[in-house]
């Protein structure tokens, strides 16, 4: 029996001696990691003067001069780092400034040869710094590095690397591709690293629309949120009539968007299309657009399974005068889903318009008060909250 | 007769080698999940420091989140949390506070400091059934605050009626006892967006709070607890947070997500019908059955781990919440492994069922037995036997470097990637603590344990005591 | 008159003259003027930097002391603000390495035309007294030019740039880490602009511009948002509730002090 007793011994030394090792490497690695960040702090405060001198010249019509004095490795580090810091805080002609700077330093130049080290990690810090002093001429080398590491943190890493650097489309391109080809559907990252380029961006999803990717198609798609891009539109009109049911939601979204003249029948086709975001879109834009048939689409929008949708028509009939509140009205006094979202709309409906000031908004306030008080009387009518009543849906 | 006693004698030491083993096996196995952490941490590292969130934080790009604080007598804390919550950075978002019915003035409070007004008529849009609600509360100038006030139920409960008021795509659920760091959801969206379909929930790294200085809201100085408690707790939590979690998410065999932060996709929440209601450790219940939804459906998914995105608790700084606190762990764990006793080495639940479950039945909650027992048989055997006292001492020893080598490790794991304690001082404090832990505190915790599996046993399902100190007090007396 | 007063004109005539001297010769073109003051004993002041002026290649340079002041005056003709700092940055850095708490104290302008007395009195008091160990700046609009920012950001980076910017404008500024510390200062200090990042500490940005409004205060400040936000809602939403311009990060510094001048003016 006792000779079992033995592995337990092993056991023990063996865990002793990790743990002696383990407590060496601790201490070593906190006292070395503590004084490297004194050593960059005095260096920092070295190098305020230098530091002051950029911020304060950085627009004026001069050459900015190199960080004086020969410097140390970790010194170089503590400069880069804050130059780095500024190009991603600026744009225009000051970045430009510092981007150049970088270059001249030579720190474009050794990060470059960081890149074929043997370790990944020394590789992808490099990337980012590449990135981040906007370094064309890595991008060939960038490319590599992103080809042969698999879907994950790191690459992302260098596709945003390549983003920030390229200074031709086709490279972005490129890089989305790659991005991309993982197959999985990552279509809004894509984009936001897409618009962290610092070419014409409005040019360049202009282009990728054209594209016979559909997955880049979408990537632009959902790139031009916000971004006001007007010569999109006629690519947008193809688009809208897309196969692929996201490319066809996130196109009619956009084109929405750019209030277009719509005929009766596409509006009453969209309000039916089988996509709830596109018919949500719909529902949400009848509102600004006051066509003349929306009231009745946007009511029978007040029942659709969807709540977005509802939610939508909801917000457009009380957006479309007294005739499109009495609408919510009545609605209110169905059963179900389309009773709860019409009252809430109407209670802030009421709530908000008591607020106005101007006589005409006085005016359509009271008249919207007397459709209101002909369905529920004088007082509000207090509906007792259900939670678990009615039944609702989580597409949400 | 004296045939008997030898006879009696081995049967003692074969039981006694036998726990012997059975602690040895169990630490290699928690060293092998460990060393998964250790493969990870790199790469972990590097993520967290070379992406920028600056640009990440401000993108319409970005999912939406509802937040979701259920809170039970938080009077003390909870508008430091909200506000806490309230100036993340993060693009879209909305908080909801649930007030689970609360005695004392958790309402009040609200209402006074954010000045709100009850919402008529408001729009609820899921049905998972809850407690009554009895008003929402909001106001214009906060458009991304929402109070509901409603009657007790629990915490899932409350998580539930929040699902039910919530607007968008993700939830997160956030103790009203807990501070996220300003980036902590916007890394953990990070981490959604690189593999949004197939990610159903990400857990957060849990620290203890007590002892750093804490400012509108803000965690502003970090540095360890002054109180013992609080100590054991720091070192605990980093163990399992670091050392277990990383290694467990690794191979999607994580269990737990902890309720102090976490994010989910709001669909498969309802689709598996919500928290459990009605019993502690609903939030092991609702990874465990996102697991069981996404494998019985045969959907591609990962439960990840977030380990940059940092969120600062309120631990229990006595002897008496605390053992509440755990007694309610072990109870809750317990229930959630007999109900889902048939995942356990059930090949259909791939490393679900082959791996964790079992890890967690006979590593976990029959722990404290085999150890018990062991050491008891251990001593009988001694007091037969005099002349081998040292196998005591073998039992000791096994179980104290073992420990220790674990905590050594998630220590190493600390700081190849985090660095929060930035002191050399605390780093020779945490080593202290680390093995005092074994001094009392180690065998409270085993006691606990076996306490919360007889309440369970006895029916008993109280939520036990809580009580809270605001944030000021507490860091003064931390 | 004293001695020493009949001294002092004395050599502040010879360092005007000196300026005369150099402006006349290079009529289009303007002279960078540094003034060194040493608070830490630092023997021969005049011959190292002497020395060191000597062994910048292509750059021209004089001397002079100014026995009042305990202030060394030097002269960069030819040089531009900006290539002066540069050569005043070297220069302090020099004397650090010499010395490392020689304590330099710098003051520098760029002048192109003779300038009064009274303004380079100023400057060697400047330099003497100064509280900063960094290089002072002095620059034409610092004195006409006098509206107040207060510039609200955690980003200590941030409000660094801006400070030093927003200074070389010749607005007076001072610094808030957040929104609470900034609702606290504006009342006292009566900023005519604030310029604030909406993602803050403390308090959330929509209800912090709502405060500023709700503020005792004689003339409510104007307000810019620079931040990293882009999402067209809070955008709409900051606008509704009253700030007077949006611009978001990363920006350009020329485009920001355009949109700053319009809302002052």
């Amino acid at each position: 029996m006792f000779s079992n007793i033995a592995l337990a011994y092993v056991f023990i030394y063996v865990c002793i001696g990790l743990i002696a090792a383990g407590i060496i490497l601790l201490f070593h690695m906190k006292i070395k990691h503590n004084a490297e960040q004194k050593q960059m702090e005095a260096y920092r405060e070295k190098h305020r003067d230098y530091f002051v001198y950029i911020q304060s010249h950085l627009y004026d019509d001069v050459e900015l001069k190199l960080p004086p004095g020969p410097l140390k490795k970790l010194e170089r580090r503590v400069i880069e780092d804050k130059l780095i810091d500024w190009i991603e805080q600026f744009k225009g002609e000051s970045r430009t400034k510092l981007v150049s700077l970088c270059k001249q330093s030579g720190f474009v130049a050794a990060e470059m040869k960081l890149l074929e080290s043997l370790f990944a990690g020394r590789r992808i810090e490099a990337a980012y710094r590449l990135g981040g002093m906007r370094a064309e001429e890595a991008v060939p080398a960038l490319e590599e590095l992103m080809d042969s590491s698999s879907y994950g943190p790191q690459s992302i890493i260098f596709a945003r690397a390549i983003a920030k650097s390229a200074d031709r489309p086709d490279q972005i391109r490129m890089m989305l591709t790659k991005l991309l080809a993982s197959g999985k559907p990552i279509h809004h990252l894509a984009a936001d690293i897409l618009l962290e380029t610092r070419l014409d961006s409005a040019a360049l999803l202009h282009k990728l629309l054209e594209d016979s990717d559909p997955g880049l198609v979408k990537v632009a798609l959902v790139a031009m949120w916000g971004q006001a891009v007007p010569a999109a539109v006629p690519a947008l009109d193809r688009l809208v009539g897309s196969e692929q049911k996201d490319v066809r939601a996130e196109a009619v979204k956009l084109y929405l968007a750019s209030n277009p003249v719509m005929k009766d029948d596409t509006i009453a086709q969209l309000m039916k299309d089988e996509e709830w975001e596109v018919r949500a879109a719909t529902a949400k834009a009848l509102g600004r657009l006051h066509a003349a048939g929306s009231i009745p689409l946007l009511t029978a929008g007040l029942h659709d399974e969807n709540w977005h949708v509802r939610h939508s028509s909801a917000e457009s009939l009380s957006r479309l005068g007294e005739q499109g509140f009495e609408q919510l009205c009545q609605a209110a006094l169905s059963t179900g889903a389309a009773r709860d979202i019409a009252l809430s709309r109407i209670e802030q409906v009421m709530a908000k318009e008591k607020e106005h000031e101007a006589v005409e908004q006085i005016v359509s306030f009271n008249k919207k008060k007397l459709i209101y008080e002909s369905y529920f009387g004088m007082t509000p009518k207090k509906v007792a909250v259900q939670i678990a009543g009615v039944g609702g849906d989580y597409s949400a | 007769m004296w045939e008997a006693i030898i006879l009696l004698r081995d049967i003692l030491l074969t039981y006694g080698m036998v726990a012997i083993y059975y602690v040895m096996f169990v630490n290699v196995l928690y060293f092998a999940i460990m060393l998964f952490s250790f493969k990870d941490i790199r790469n972990i590292f590097r993520r967290a420091s070379f992406s920028k969130y600056n640009t990440l934080s401000g993108s319409e790009l970005v999912p939406s989140v509802s937040l979701l604080v259920p809170s039970f007598n938080e009077e003390l804390t909870i508008i430091e949390n909200v506000r806490c919550l309230m100036t993340l950075n993060y693009p879209t978002y909305e908080v909801i506070v649930i007030n689970d019915g609360s005695s004392d003035s958790t309402m009040d409070v609200l209402i006074k400091e954010y000045e709100l007004v009850p919402l008529t008529n408001p729009e609820v849009r899921g049905s998972i059934p809850t407690k009554n609600v009895r008003c929402v509360y909001h106001n214009e100038k906060y458009p991304h605050l929402l109070v509901i006030d409603k009657d007790n139920g629990g915490k899932a409960d409350s998580l539930n009626a929040g699902i039910n008021m919530s607007r968008y795509p993700l939830i997160s659920s956030i103790d009203a006892d807990s501070l996220l760091e300003k980036d902590a959801l916007i890394r953990m969206a990070r981490m959604y967006m690189e593999n949004p379909e197939e990610t159903v929930a990400i857990g957060g790294d849990v620290r203890i709070a007590n002892g750093c200085v804490i400012e509108n809201g803000a965690v502003k100085d970090v540095s360890l607890p002054k109180r013992i408690w609080p100590m054991f707790q720091s070192i605990e939590y980093l163990k399992a947070f670091l050392g277990g979690r990383i290694g467990w998410s690794r191979i999607n065999g994580l269990i737990i997500v902890s309720g102090a932060f976490g994010l989910f996709r709001k669909d498969y929440v309802i689709a598996v019908g919500g928290y459990r209601g009605g019993y502690p450790g609903e939030d092991m219940n609702i990874i465990i059955k996102l697991h069981r939804y996404m494998l019985e459906n045969k959907l591609k998914y990962r439960i990840a781990f977030c380990p940059e995105a940092v969120c600062w608790t309120q631990a229990p700084d006595s002897y008496s919440i605390l053992s509440n606190q755990r007694k309610r762990w072990g109870r809750g764990n317990l229930k959630n492994m007999i109900e889902n006793r048939d995942m356990v080495f059930n090949p259909r639940f791939k490393t679900m069922g082959m791996l964790t479950m079992p890890y967690n039945v006979i590593f976990e909650a029959l722990n404290p037995y085999f150890r018990i027992t062991g050491l008891l048989a251990l001593i009988g055997y001694v007091l037969l036997d005099m002349t081998n006292w040292h196998i005591l001492l073998v039992f000791g020893l096994v179980n104290l470097a073992s420990g220790y080598l674990l905590s050594v490790g998630a220590l190493i794991l600390e700081e190849l990637a985090f660095r929060r304690y930035t002191k050399l001082s605390d780093l020779v404090k945490m080593l202290f603590f680390s093995a005092l832990k074994f001094v009392g505190y180690h065998q409270l915790g085993v006691l606990w344990r076996v306490q919360g599996h007889i309440q369970y046993l006895q029916n008993n399902n109280s939520w036990g005591t809580m009580t809270r100190q605001s944030w000021k007090d507490k860091n003064k007396a931390a | 008159m004293s001695p020493t007063a009949t001294l002092q004109r004395k050599q502040q005539g010879d360092i005007r003259s000196l300026i005369e001297q150099e402006v006349r010769k290079l009529p289009n073109s303007t002279c960078g003027l540094l003034y060194l003051y040493c608070a830490g004993n630092l023997p021969d002041l005049e011959g190292h930097v002497n020395r060191f002026l000597q062994t910048l290649s292509g750059v021209n340079s004089e001397i002079r002391k100014d026995e009042t002041t305990q202030t060394l005056a030097v002269l960069f003709p030819g040089l531009a603000l900006d290539a002066a700092h540069y050569q005043s940055l070297l220069l302090k850095q020099h004397l650090l390495d010499i010395k490392p708490d020689a304590d330099p104290k710098m003051t520098l302008t760029s002048v192109s035309q003779v300038p009064s007395s009274q303004m380079l009195k100023t400057l060697a008091e400047s330099a003497r007294l100064s509280v900063t160990t960094d290089i002072q700046i002095f620059t034409d609009d610092q004195a006409e030019n006098a509206s107040r920012i207060l510039i609200v950001d955690h980003d200590e980076s941030v409000r660094e740039f801006l400070q030093i910017r927003l200074a070389m404008q010749g607005y007076e500024t001072l610094e808030a880490v957040d929104g609470l510390e900034a609702l606290k200062m504006i009342p006292m200090w009566e900023p005519d602009l604030v310029l604030t990042e909406i993602n803050l500490y403390g308090i959330d940005g929509l209800p912090f511009i709502h405060h500023i409004h709700q503020l005792d205060v004689k003339a409510p400040p104007k307000i810019v948002v620079l931040s990293e936000k882009r999402v067209e809602q809070t955008i709409s939403q900051c606008f509704q509730n009253g700030v007077d311009d949006y611009v978001t990060k990363p920006f350009s510094p020329v485009e920001l002090d355009a949109r700053i001048r319009r809302c002052l003016h």
